[in-house]
Parts: structure tokens; C-alpha cells; sequence
């Protein structure tokens, strides 16, 4: 069973989190953006990635960071299948290395 | 008969375009059960009942924020907080939805608002890349099928819902399942679709200064805050050095 406090806070997550995923696209619609706007956005799902995966380059593991550097390597070079597999096969085996 | 004819070859369209989304979000489908696992598993391990992860991924559908509000469920649950920071955790999207508009917006407002519950990091990532190579080809106002979005978008929910749900089942029997190597799948994924947005040094300022500010913000400060310092500090270096004119 669910408690009712349990029920709401997983209501509230559920609606914000909608309206974050509305709130770009109202607010963006039907505009003409400026170039500088433009150069903003365009960068902008960039930014989030990195953002989102910077700490795995600063992990407290280095098993971790070398993984990183290898998976980052493979990703300059290599198409997202081939980069998957070595990335987690390398760090498969440098953790058993490791420990 | 033409009309039908035309409706046979829309549908044909349709079903392609649909499923050349789940094709190309297939790597980053693998990449993602395993977080759903571990995700599952963790919520056993915080005492968070079956029904309520159930409902929190199934509802919500923010990986991110879900971590987070069971690292905090304890009795009396701190709903405001979780909220709130459900909130920041998921602000990146609000980002995300602004880049993508420029493509999405030729689409009729009652499918995309419903289309956009289901878009998260992966679907939004893949669609993205879609739309910047399309882009070079037809008119951007048009470079996005719905139905592209929508292939690439929601083969994470069941397998997210799904994979917490198997995680919280299992999760007791596997141990640590971060031993196996998986830990580095979600940015290996991310690291090959970062290269795909890559259209122009331009973007070397501000993605550099992300990267640095993000990573000081996670060594420095407790909690998600890193992710939101990081995007922001690159957009405005991108803001900053940005073309004042075409």
C-alpha cells in the first residue's frame, strides 16, 4: 500500500517535472530569435551533456577516470555501438585489475 | 483510391520513421537498463515500497530526480524538499525543450505537448542529433517527424519502468551491479552523441568552461547543483561571445 504523503510527493515530482519538459518549448514557440539566441541554443544541449558527465572525470575512482579517457578516445573515433562495448569491457577489466 | 492510397504510404512513412527512432536509440536503450536495475535495486535498499517506485518512475520518468528523492525517503518524508529538488534536478530540460523548439514547432500543439512527457536525456538526444542532420537538408521548420520523436523518446519508458521494477525484484539477489563495468555505458552514450552536435568551434568556449565549472561544482558543493552550474556558466561564455548579427 502507498501512503498518502508518499502518494503526493510522487505527484508533485510527476508535475514538475512535466512542466519542465513544457516550459522551453511554450515559452520558445512561435518566436523569431536573434543570432546571439540562436548561438545560445545551439550550444546549449552541449553544455547540459557535459554537464551531466563532468564527474566522471573527476571521480574519486580511478578506475572511473581511465574508463573516461578511453570511452572519450573511442567516441572521437568510433560510432556509439563499438564506443559502448570497448568503454565497458575496459572498465570490466580494470576494475578486476584494481581490486 | 488515391486517398487511400496516399494514407497507405503516410502510414508506411509513419511506421518507418518511428522505428528508425527506436533504431537509433537502441545503443542508448542498453546503455539505460542497467540504471533502472540499480535504481530498483537501490529503492528496495531504502525501504521505498514496490507500489511507490512503480508510480515515481512511471509518473515522473526523470532518472536523476528518482535517485535522489530515495536517498531522501525517510519517515516523515520531506515531500517539499524532494520536490523542490526534483525541480532543480529536471531544469536542464527546460534547456533541452528550448534547443529542440526550432525544430518541433511546425507540429500540431496537441501532439506535442503529450509527445513531450516522454522526453528525456536519451530521446532527446538522439532527436536532437536527427534534427541538426536533417537540418541540412529540408527546411528547419520541418526537419523533425513527430513520429521520429516519438520512436527515439518512448522505448525508455517501458524499459526505464520496466528495469526498476526488475531491479527492485532482483536487486537483492545480484549484489553490487556496478562491478560488471556498466558504471561508464551512460557518458560513453553521451560522449558519442556530444561529437554528432558538434557542428563548429563555436561551441568550444562555452563546452570547456562547462566542463570545468561542472566538474568544480560537483568536487565543491553537495547535491545535483554542479549540473545546473555547469550549463549555465557555459551558456553565458556562449552568450558572451556570441554573434551580435548574421
Amino acid at each position: 500500500m502507498i501512503s498518502s504523503t508518499a502518494l503526493l510527493t510522487i505527484l508533485g515530482m510527476a508535475i514538475v517535472t512535466y512542466l519542465t519538459r513544457l516550459l522551453g518549448f511554450l515559452l520558445l514557440r512561435n518566436r523569431i530569435l536573434s543570432p546571439r539566441t540562436k548561438s545560445v541554443l545551439e550550444c546549449a544541449p552541449g553544455c547540459v551533456i557535459i554537464s551531466v558527465i563532468a564527474p566522471y572525470y573527476v571521480s574519486s575512482q580511478p578506475e572511473i577516470v581511465i574508463a573516461m579517457l578511453i570511452a572519450t578516445i573511442c567516441a572521437l573515433r568510433l560510432s556509439m555501438l563499438p564506443t559502448l562495448i570497448i568503454s565497458v569491457i575496459s572498465l570490466g577489466i580494470i576494475q578486476k585489475l584494481f581490486n | 483510391m488515391n486517398i487511400e492510397y496516399e494514407m497507405i504510404q503516410s502510414n508506411k512513412s509513419w511506421q518507418s520513421e518511428f522505428l528508425q527512432g527506436v533504431k537509433d536509440a537502441t545503443p542508448l536503450l542498453l546503455a539505460v537498463a542497467p540504471y533502472g536495475i540499480v535504481l530498483g535495486a537501490q529503492a528496495n535498499q531504502a525501504n521505498v515500497s514496490l507500489i511507490e517506485i512503480t508510480l515515481m518512475t512511471a509518473l515522473n520518468f526523470a532518472g536523476g530526480s528518482e535517485f535522489a528523492a530515495i536517498q531522501l525517503w525517510h519517515s516523515p518524508l520531506p515531500t517539499l524538499t524532494i520536490i523542490l529538488i526534483t525541480f532543480l534536478i529536471n531544469s536542464r530540460h527546460l534547456i533541452m525543450g528550448a534547443a529542440i523548439t526550432p525544430y518541433i514547432q511546425h507540429l500540431p500543439k496537441r501532439k506535442i505537448i503529450p509527445a513531450l512527457f516522454f522526453m528525456a536525456d536519451e530521446g532527446w538526444a538522439v532527436s536532437y542529433r536527427q534534427a541538426l542532420k536533417q537540418a541540412s537538408k529540408k527546411t528547419p521548420e520541418r526537419n523533425l517527424n513527430l513520429s521520429y520523436f516519438l520512436g527515439a523518446c518512448f522505448p525508455f519508458y517501458p524499459v526505464w519502468v520496466g528495469a526498476a521494477f526488475l531491479g527492485y525484484i532482483i536487486g537483492p539477489l545480484l549484489g553490487d551491479i556496478e562491478k560488471y563495468g556498466f558504471a561508464i555505458a551512460f557518458p560513453a552514450v553521451f560522449l558519442v552523441l556530444l561529437r554528432g552536435m558538434w557542428k563548429s568551434s563555436q561551441s568550444a568556449k562555452p563546452w570547456i568552461i562547462s566542463l570545468i565549472v561542472s566538474s568544480i561544482g560537483y568536487l565543491v558543493f553537495p547535491g545535483h547543483y554542479y549540473v545546473l552550474a555547469g550549463t549555465f556558466s557555459g551558456l553565458i561564455t556562449a552568450w558572451i561571445f556570441g554573434k551580435e548579427n548574421d
